[in-house]
């Protein structure tokens, strides 16, 4: 009976905090704000340097790119940073490049090996490259609107805001893997990065977009302070206000194009991504299964066995996730079919089941490589000693299931 | 070098990816030429009576439409992506034996050609048209579902004179006879599915026009095949 009482109490809770996630992004897109955003017109357009880190083929590569090269602004530049000329990155930039002669456009390669984080590694070049005083770090998946930079810029008006990310919306999903990618991105991840954002005051730096000084990622210690943090925006983002200054999220939601990702991307990106947190977060990792009302009403089937109550109390909690993610994905207008919502559930328990991997587990592969994460998602080599036999079964499954 | 597909499918026959997604997943990937050379089955025999009926094939009827949507889309990848789109089609003539089947592509055709017609007939007409002739996986594939097509291969004293290439590498299959018999060669996907943009591909060392892809294809310098992965 207690059991009873404290599973149904957890739901209960996940649900409430769930609510209050829908508000809170509810009240960071509300038409007033934006619309008070858009009418304050930023005092100054400070020249930009946006650094693209490349690697490998991401969804409508081509289409991301190429948002970034018809911004609506005085003075930037656009920096393709990439380790190797092979990397099928490289042909794309290339005819990003051709397509928009009379922008500025580099394209930079080079090996480079400061550290484990292969993306602080691409931007170390790009870096040394960019011209101007202001820099916006921007991943390779995400597509923006010609007034993408005007927005997020106003901000930087204040010289106590040192960093301005983004909320960011998963659009595209064509597979049941970038289905489940972007149900997450705009439940979960938008809902908990506004709740944090709004009741708590702790904004969550998403390194999908980071517009920053130079000068004040320089008072940090540079991007040689996190080369071997796989979590490097929330570092950057915690070092800056380290500084006494400001981390801004701007309400421009960026928009984050998944659109062929099979399943086992989609696990692999959230077993990472709940490693980090756990690394980060530490005992309040274990809050984050209590917001998942989804998977605390099916453990609670599990618990009291296929009885019509914990099923229709299964049901209930269901109907409420998808009815709720189904008025989200109005509200951030995304392009998905009404009854693809009724995946959510599926992709909660999914979730849910993920959440227990960091605890087994310490070691990421990220971008092809293989690292131990340590306290504060400090990388480094992944130690293949003692536990080759694991990595053996493991590929020796996975050979077997080769399509 | 351009970066090449000859080889992909849409639903107009039995692709899974429809042409304006095809073309869009090729152009963001940064391809430079890709050809759409969707089947047209032989109507003799029930494998062709089934394509036919469940729309598998293009045929006489839909080969205009083909052509017209193929053209649209081609200046679209054009003007956004700077990629080439060829008109094309795979001559499908399939039968219960690997021996009997045979699949050819007739890239840059502009009229339709039906596949009931004999090899010798299709064959003169293509060069009529000045469509590329190539051979399809010509020899025993890895794909146990998939009945090989064998025909042209063991026919190939007969026919090689009027095939341009051979396809060499096909998705992820490698034929080594082709490079024994030295005979002129290019790669390509088969395209059905998207996860298909993953596999073997041509790099041509031309201009990026029709003709002359046809005729580095045909002269066959400044060819390499790459196995595209990401």
């Amino acid at each position: 009976m207690v059991l009873f009482w404290i599973f149904g109490a957890m739901t209960l809770w996940g649900l409430v905090i769930y609510i209050l996630q829908i508000v809170a992004v509810r009240s960071a897109l509300s038409p007033t704000r934006n619309r008070e955003a858009h009418m304050i017109l930023s005092q100054s357009y400070p020249p930009i340097s946006v650094i693209k880190p490349l690697k490998g083929l991401e969804d409508n590569l081509f289409g991301n790119l190429e948002s970034f090269c018809v911004q609506d602004y005085p003075e930037y530049e656009v920096i393709f940073s990439l380790q190797d000329e092979n990397d099928p990155a490289y042909k794309v930039a290339r005819k990003v490049k051709e397509k928009f002669p009379d922008k500025p456009i580099s394209i930079v390669v080079e090996r480079c090996h400061h550290g484990f984080n292969p993306k602080v590694n691409n931007l170390f070049l790009a870096y040394r490259h960019s011209k101007y005083p202001t820099i916006l770090i921007s991943d390779s998946n995400v597509m923006v609107d010609p007034y993408y930079l005007r927005t997020i810029v106003k901000p930087m008006d204040n010289p106590e805001v040192g960093l301005v990310c983004n909320l960011i919306k998963g659009i595209g999903g064509k597979t049941i893997g970038s289905i489940f990618e972007n149900l997450h991105l705009n439940s979960f991840i938008l809902g908990n990065i506004c709740f944090l954002d709004k009741y708590l005051r702790i904004p969550c730096v998403v390194g999908k977009s980071m517009l920053m000084r130079k000068s004040d990622l320089e008072a940090i210690g540079g991007l040689g302070s996190v080369k071997d943090i796989l979590a490097e925006d929330h570092f950057i983002g915690e070092k800056i206000r380290g500084q006494k200054q400001r981390v801004v999220i701007s309400n421009y939601l960026i928009n984050n194009v998944n659109e062929y990702w099979n399943l086992k991307k989609f696990i692999n990106r959230h077993v990472r991504w709940g490693k980090m947190r756990w690394k980060i977060g530490g005992m309040k990792y274990f809050l984050e299964l209590t917001i998942n009302p989804v998977f605390t009403a099916f453990l609670f089937l599990l618990l009291f066995g296929p009885t019509e109550k914990s099923l229709s109390f299964l049901a209930l909690v269901s109907m409420i996730k998808i009815t709720g993610d189904f008025y989200l994905g109005r509200n951030l207008s995304t392009p998905m079919h009404p009854l693809l919502y009724l995946l959510s559930p599926i992709k909660d328990l999914l979730i849910g089941l993920l959440w227990f991997a960091p605890l087994a587990d310490d070691t990421v592969i990220w971008r092809g490589n293989r690292y131990r994460m340590g306290k504060d998602t400090r990388l480094s080599l992944c130690p293949e000693r003692g536990r080759e036999w694991k990595y053996r079964i493991v590929e020796g499954i996975k050979a077997k299931l080769a399509w | 070098m351009l970066l090449c597909d000859l080889h992909i499918h849409t639903t107009y026959s039995d692709g899974s990816v429809k042409l304006r997604r095809t073309v869009d997943i090729f152009g963001q990937a940064g391809f430079d030429v890709i050809a759409i050379t969707d089947h047209v089955v032989n109507g003799d025999n029930p494998f062709g009576k089934l394509a036919n009926r469940f729309k598998f094939s293009v045929t006489e009827a839909s080969f205009e439409a083909y052509m017209s949507h193929i053209k649209e889309e081609a200046e679209r990848a054009w003007d956004r992506y700077g990629l080439l789109v060829i008109p094309g089609v795979e001559i499908t003539k399939n039968s219960f034996s690997s021996d009997k089947s045979a699949h050819f592509l007739l890239i840059d055709i502009k009229e339709f050609i039906p596949a009931s017609w004999g090899y010798e007939k299709i064959f003169l007409e293509a060069k009529k048209q000045d469509a590329l002739i190539v051979a399809c996986h010509p020899h025993r594939t890895s794909d146990k579902s998939f009945i090989d097509t064998l025909f042209l291969w063991n026919n190939r004293d007969k026919y090689a004179r009027y095939i341009d290439a051979w396809e060499i590498a096909n998705r992820d299959d490698v034929f080594n006879v082709i490079s024994l018999k030295k005979y002129p060669y290019i790669a390509g996907s088969d395209f059905h599915r998207v996860r298909h943009l993953y596999s073997w591909k041509s790099l041509l060392n031309c201009k990026k026009d029709a003709e002359s892809i046809k005729q580095c294809i045909r002269s066959n310098w400044g060819v390499a095949i790459t196995l595209f992965r990401n």
